[in-house]
C-alpha cells in the first residue's frame, strides 16, 4: 500500500466524517435557523390582518376552519384562570378558529419550532413565541422574547401575567382563550 | 404501515448481524414508497420518518466505523484482517437492534443521539485497536476485544432501559433512592477487600479479580436523577429568598445547606479518591442543575468560588494535586519533565503527538501515540489529535457539540420540570466530562483522570454513557408525545 493511496484514503476518511457531521446539522437545520416561514394564503391573510392590528376580533372570522367557533361565554368579571377553572384553551380566530386544547398541569409552549405543544406557522410567530404555565395554580403567560409580541386583551405582555379567564391573547395572527 | 409479529422477536438484542441489516433495507424501502394498505392487521401506523432518518444516519456511522477499522489494518498491518471487522458488525447489528426497539416503545425520540454516540464509539474502538497493534496485544489482551465486548453489555444496558423506563417521570419516584444508590457507588471503592488502587486514583472496584469496574461513572447518573428531583422539589426556597448585594441576590445562610454538603462530598472525592476529575464533574453538574432551576447567578458565584478555593487549599496540602498544578504551569521544566512520579513525561508527550498530527494527522496506524502512557484511555484523545489530526479532532467534538445541544434541546422542550432539569443535567455531565478531558490534554486545565465519553477503553464508562443516551431517548419521546395543535398559517 503506498503513501499516496493511504493519503488519499485518510483525507477521504476525514471528508467521510465531515460530511456526517453536516448531513446532521442540515437535518436539524430548522431547530438552528427557525422553520421555514410559508407564505400566507388569502384567507389566512385576512384572517391575519385584523389581529395584527392590535385589536383582538371578536370570533367571528371564518378562516380556513371548517366550522364555526362556538360564542365566548365571556365571564365578564375577569376571574383568573386557575388549574381548577379552566378545562380547555379555545383558538376564536386565525386559520384554526374553534378549535380546541385541552389545558393539563403541563405548561404549553407556543412558537414555530416543532417541538412546541401548540405550533404556529405563520409570518407573525417567533421561533419560540410564548408559553402558558401554571405558576401557584394560576395560569400566567410569559413572553419568551418575541419578535413581535404576545397580546393579552389588547396590550403587550412583558413580564408574566395572570390569564383572566375568556380574555383574548394574540400570538402573530391567532387569537386564543382560556375557558372553563 | 403495520410492523410483522415477527420482527418484534428479532429485534430482541439476540438477534444477529445479517438479517437486521437487510431489514433495514427493507425499511428504508418501505419509507421512500407509497403506504402499504392495512391486511389483516391489528392497528394502522403512520410513516416513522423520524426513526428513518435515524436509520439513515446510523448506517452511515456504521459505514464510517468499519472504515475507521479498515484504514487502521492497512495503514498499521498492510493488509486486511476480518476478524475484528466481524466483530464490529456484531456491534453494529446491536445498535441496529436497539434502533429497532425504538421504533416500538419510542417512536418519537431524537433520531440524532443514536448515530452520534454510535460513530464517537467506532472510532473509539479503531483507535483502542490501533494502539493493541502497536503493542502487540491480541485476543482477550486487547483493549479493543473487551471494549467491543463493554460496547456489547453497554449497547444491551441501553435497550433495557428504554424497554423498563416507559416514562421518565417514574424517576421523580426514586429521587431520594437514587440519591442513596450514588452515595453507595461512591463508597463502594473505599471497601477494604473490594477497591482497587488504580493509578493512585482509589475509584475501581474489581470484582472477582477480573472485572475491573468503576462505581463512579453510574453515580454520575443516579446524582443526576437525585439533584432534578431534589431541586424540583425544593428550588422555590433556594430561588425566592435573599437578599441583593451587588447587584445579586444571595441566599440566606440556612439555605447553603445543600450546597454545602455538595462540596463537602466533592472535597471528599478529593481527599479519599484522590481524584480531582470526578469531583469537579460532581460538583459542576450540582452547581449547574441548581442554576438552571432557579436561575440565579449567585449561586454560580458562590459554587465555583467554593470550588476554588478547595482546589487551591488541596493544591497546598495534597501532593498529588500539587503536582498535577505544577505540570499545567510548567510542563517543559526539564525537573518536571524527568521526575519520576507525578512528572509531565505524560502530557508532554500528548503534546508532541497532538502538534506531531498536524491539520489532516499522520493517518490511521501511521504515527506514533503509543509513546504516550495510557494512550487509548486517558489519552485517546491525544492518539486521534496524532492520526486524525486538527480536521479530525474538530470533527469529534463537533459530534460532542451536536450531541450536547440536541439533550440541551430536549431539556428544553420538556413538559415537566422534572424532566427538563434531567435533560439538562445529563448531557451537561457528558459536556463538562468532555471539557475536563479534552482541556487536561491540551493544557487548558490542569490534568486530572476522567475518560472521554463514548471513545476512551473502560466498560464503566460505556455502560454510563449509553444509558444517559437510553434516557435522553426517552425524555425526547415522552416530549413529543403530548397533546399538539398545529397551526398553518
Amino acid at each position: 500500500m503506498s503513501q499516496l493511496t493511504l493519503l488519499v484514503l485518510q483525507i477521504g476518511f476525514l471528508l467521510l466524517m465531515w460530511v456526517f457531521v453536516f448531513a446532521i446539522v442540515y437535518a436539524l437545520r430548522s431547530d438552528l435557523f427557525g422553520q421555514r416561514v410559508r407564505k400566507l394564503q388569502p384567507d389566512a391573510a385576512q384572517a391575519g390582518a385584523p389581529a395584527a392590528s392590535g385589536f383582538p376580533s371578536s370570533p367571528i372570522t371564518p378562516g380556513g376552519g371548517t366550522r364555526k367557533p362556538a360564542p365566548a361565554p365571556a365571564p365578564a368579571n375577569g376571574e383568573i384562570a386557575s388549574a381548577q377553572n379552566a378545562r380547555t384553551l379555545v383558538i376564536t380566530s386565525g386559520p384554526k378558529a374553534g378549535a380546541e386544547f385541552p389545558l393539563g398541569r403541563d405548561e404549553i409552549t407556543i412558537g414555530r419550532s416543532a417541538d412546541s405543544a401548540i405550533i404556529i406557522r405563520d409570518d407573525y410567530t417567533s421561533t419560540h413565541h410564548a408559553r402558558l404555565m401554571l405558576w401557584n395554580d394560576r395560569w400566567m403567560i410569559q413572553d419568551l422574547d418575541s419578535t413581535n409580541g404576545t397580546f393579552l386583551d389588547g396590550s403587550r405582555v412583558s413580564v408574566p401575567t395572570p390569564i383572566p379567564l375568556g380574555v383574548p391573547v394574540k400570538v402573530g395572527a391567532t387569537t386564543f382563550e382560556l375557558r372553563r | 404501515m403495520t410492523e410483522p409479529t415477527a420482527s418484534i422477536a428479532s429485534g430482541s438484542p439476540s438477534s444477529s448481524g445479517s438479517p437486521s441489516s437487510s431489514r433495514g433495507a427493507r425499511r428504508a424501502a418501505r419509507a421512500a414508497g407509497e403506504p402499504t394498505p392495512p391486511s389483516g392487521i391489528r392497528r394502522i401506523r403512520l410513516p416513522q420518518k423520524l426513526r428513518n432518518l435515524e436509520l439513515a444516519l446510523l448506517l452511515f456511522a456504521c459505514v464510517i466505523n468499519a472504515g475507521a477499522i479498515v484504514l487502521v489494518q492497512l495503514g498499521a498491518l498492510g493488509a486486511i484482517d476480518t476478524q475484528l471487522i466481524l466483530l464490529g458488525a456484531g456491534l453494529s447489528a446491536l445498535v441496529l437492534a436497539l434502533h429497532i426497539s425504538m421504533r416500538f416503545v419510542a417512536r418519537d425520540a431524537d433520531p440524532f443521539l443514536l448515530p452520534i454516540a454510535t460513530l464517537l464509539n467506532g472510532i473509539g474502538i479503531a483507535m483502542i485497536y490501533r494502539i493493541d497493534i502497536a503493542e502487540g496485544d491480541t485476543g482477550w489482551d486487547s483493549a479493543a476485544v473487551r471494549q467491543i465486548v463493554w460496547s456489547a453489555i453497554a449497547i444491551v444496558c441501553a435497550i433495557a432501559t428504554i424497554l423498563v423506563i416507559r416514562n421518565h417521570r417514574v424517576l421523580f419516584k426514586y429521587t431520594y433512592l437514587s440519591g442513596l444508590v450514588a452515595i453507595v457507588l461512591l463508597l463502594l471503592p473505599l471497601v477494604p477487600g473490594l477497591g482497587d488502587d488504580h493509578d493512585g486514583a482509589q475509584v475501581w472496584i474489581s470484582i472477582a479479580g477480573v472485572m475491573n469496574f468503576q462505581p463512579g461513572e453510574i453515580a454520575k447518573i443516579a446524582l443526576a436523577v437525585f439533584f432534578a428531583g431534589y431541586l424540583v422539589r425544593n428550588r422555590d426556597s433556594l430561588s425566592m429568598v435573599g437578599r441583593t448585594f451587588l447587584g445579586m441576590r444571595f441566599p440566606r445562610a440556612r439555605d447553603l445547606g445543600p450546597l454545602l454538603v455538595v462540596w463537602a462530598l466533592s472535597m471528599a472525592v478529593i481527599v479519599f479518591q484522590r481524584d480531582l476529575g470526578t469531583a469537579l464533574l460532581y460538583f459542576g453538574l450540582f452547581l449547574v442543575m441548581l442554576y438552571v432551576a432557579t436561575g440565579r447567578l449567585s449561586w454560580i458565584v458562590l459554587g465555583l468560588s467554593m470550588f476554588l478555593a478547595g482546589a487551591l487549599i488541596a493544591s497546598q496540602v495534597l501532593e498529588y494535586v500539587g503536582n498535577r498544578f505544577a505540570n499545567w504551569l510548567n510542563p517543559f521544566d526539564p525537573a518536571r519533565y524527568e521526575a519520576e512520579v507525578g512528572g509531565s513525561y505524560q502530557l508532554v508527550q500528548g503534546l508532541f503527538g497532538l502538534s506531531n498530527g498536524g491539520l489532516i494527522g499522520t493517518g490511521w496506524g501511521q504515527g506514533r501515540p503509543d509513546i504516550t502512557p495510557v494512550p487509548q484511555s486517558d489519552y485517546i484523545i491525544a492518539s486521534l489529535g496524532e492520526e486524525l489530526g486538527l480536521a479530525g479532532i474538530f470533527a469529534i467534538l463537533a459530534l460532542y457539540l451536536l450531541f450536547v445541544s440536541r439533550g440541551f434541546r430536549i431539556g428544553f422542550a420538556g413538559q415537566d420540570d422534572f424532566g427538563k432539569l434531567l435533560g439538562v443535567g445529563l448531557s451537561f455531565v457528558v459536556a463538562l466530562q468532555v471539557f475536563i478531558v479534552v482541556g487536561g490534554v491540551m493544557r487548558v486545565i490542569p490534568l486530572t483522570g476522567l475518560t472521554t465519553p463514548f471513545l476512551a477503553a473502560g466498560g464503566s464508562s460505556l455502560v454510563a454513557n449509553w444509558i444517559i443516551v437510553a434516557l435522553l431517548l426517552r425524555l425526547s419521546d415522552t416530549v413529543r408525545n403530548h397533546p399538539r395543535l398545529v397551526i398553518d398559517g
